[in-house]
């Protein structure tokens, strides 16, 4: 089935062979799927615990490398995305709030801001506060002092003199 | 046969993602869903080996897949002559959900966006929906790729959007439905209509 339109565009029917084998009957219904999914996740949460701590410390040890390499900024950033990532699905909010402030902070970096020693060393140990009991449970609501003032230092690192100017 | 079940068994289901957590949990996810047929890929390299020497039926892809990322990874197989999977159904997945971003994975010819964190509900209606709703293919000189003219009325059976979540979206409009003179003429009747009553 092919038409062709006045522009020359060729449009034609596809039926995949994903489309024809997903149709099929027989599959898992949808909520008994969705049920089966959720518990290989709660399969997985006890190994997110050792994922957290190895993929803290590479990300620590790229970020520490950017102050004297700038090449190591791409590993960095990837490594704190992948928290962040990580963190929303297994349910550790405040490391995806800290490891996306990171981010931010990152971002700028590349951007031509400046490299504050301190404030990526406050955000890497609030990382890692928050990859242990208490805090790997708690909401950023629950923690406004901390939240909050990572915020206001991420702001302040971005709207410095010596990033505004460039 | 319930119109809002997907049958996974038996097809080839390729995960293309640099976070091998991520790349686990949508493992565990697709388990659950009944699919038996799954590879793990972190890098663009992995995705090519892959291609090579087995047929996939559908492929999700992150949009930051190194070195090239995602979309690069899209236009490539859309576009290369001769290439089985052309046609393959893309899920992006991605932590990104700027329009921009969105219309960037559109334009390089995804079938459909999903937002990370994803959950099992909103991966499962995903799928569902591109098993249920085919879609024409458009080849032109400057795209090939699902037909970017489409509205989602809902997924089937599903959840709807969630707020951070943008499906490919309708192409633009290239020029109004109407011709002016006919709005014209249309508001000039609805406002004689308003003076008679």
């Amino acid at each position: 089935m092919t038409k062709k339109t006045a522009a020359a565009a060729r449009i034609f029917f596809v039926d995949t062979r994903f489309q024809r084998m997903a149709r099929r009957p027989g599959g898992v219904p949808r909520e008994k799927a969705i049920a089966r999914a959720q518990v290989y996740i709660e399969e997985l949460k006890p190994e997110f615990a050792d994922w957290l701590n190895k993929k803290l410390q590479e990300m620590a040890a790229a970020v520490r490398r950017i102050e004297g390499d700038a090449s190591q900024l791409d590993e960095a950033y990837e490594s704190c995305c992948q928290l962040r990532d990580a963190g929303a699905a297994m349910g550790f909010e405040l490391t995806t709030v800290i490891s996306n402030n990171l981010c931010e902070l990152l971002e700028a970096i590349k951007a031509g801001s400046p490299y504050h020693k301190e404030t990526m060393e406050c955000h890497i140990d609030a990382l890692h506060l928050t990859s242990k009991a208490p805090y790997c449970n708690l909401r950023a609501d629950q923690v406004p002092e901390m939240t909050r003032g990572l915020r206001r230092v991420v702001e302040r690192a971005n709207t410095s003199p010596s990033t505004s100017s460039k | 046969m319930n119109n809002h079940t997907i049958n996974l068994g038996g097809l080839a289901i390729l995960i293309a993602d640099s976070n091998s957590y991520l790349r686990r949990i949508t493992h565990g996810m697709l388990r659950g869903f009944g699919a038996n047929k799954l590879f793990e890929v972190e890098h663009y390299l992995g995705v090519v080996q892959v291609l090579t020497g087995q047929k996939i039926d559908v492929m999700l892809c992150d949009t930051r897949l190194p070195p090239e990322g995602g979309l690069s990874l899209t236009r490539t197989i859309r576009r290369t002559l001769g290439n089985e999977n052309r046609t393959m159904p893309i899920l992006m997945m991605t932590t990104d959900s700027r329009e921009a971003t969105i219309k960037m994975a559109r334009d390089a010819g995804v079938n459909m966006v999903i937002a990370k964190p994803m959950s099992p509900k909103a991966l499962y209606d995903r799928l569902a929906w591109i098993a249920f709703t085919p879609r024409n293919f458009v080849d032109t000189e400057t795209y090939f790729g699902p037909d970017r003219r489409f509205k989602i009325e809902g997924y089937p059976g599903g959840v709807g959007r969630r707020r951070g979540d943008q499906a490919v979206q309708v192409a633009e409009e290239v020029g109004p439905a109407l011709a002016q003179d006919d709005i014209d003429s249309l508001f000039g009747a609805a406002r004689s209509g308003q003076g008679q009553s």
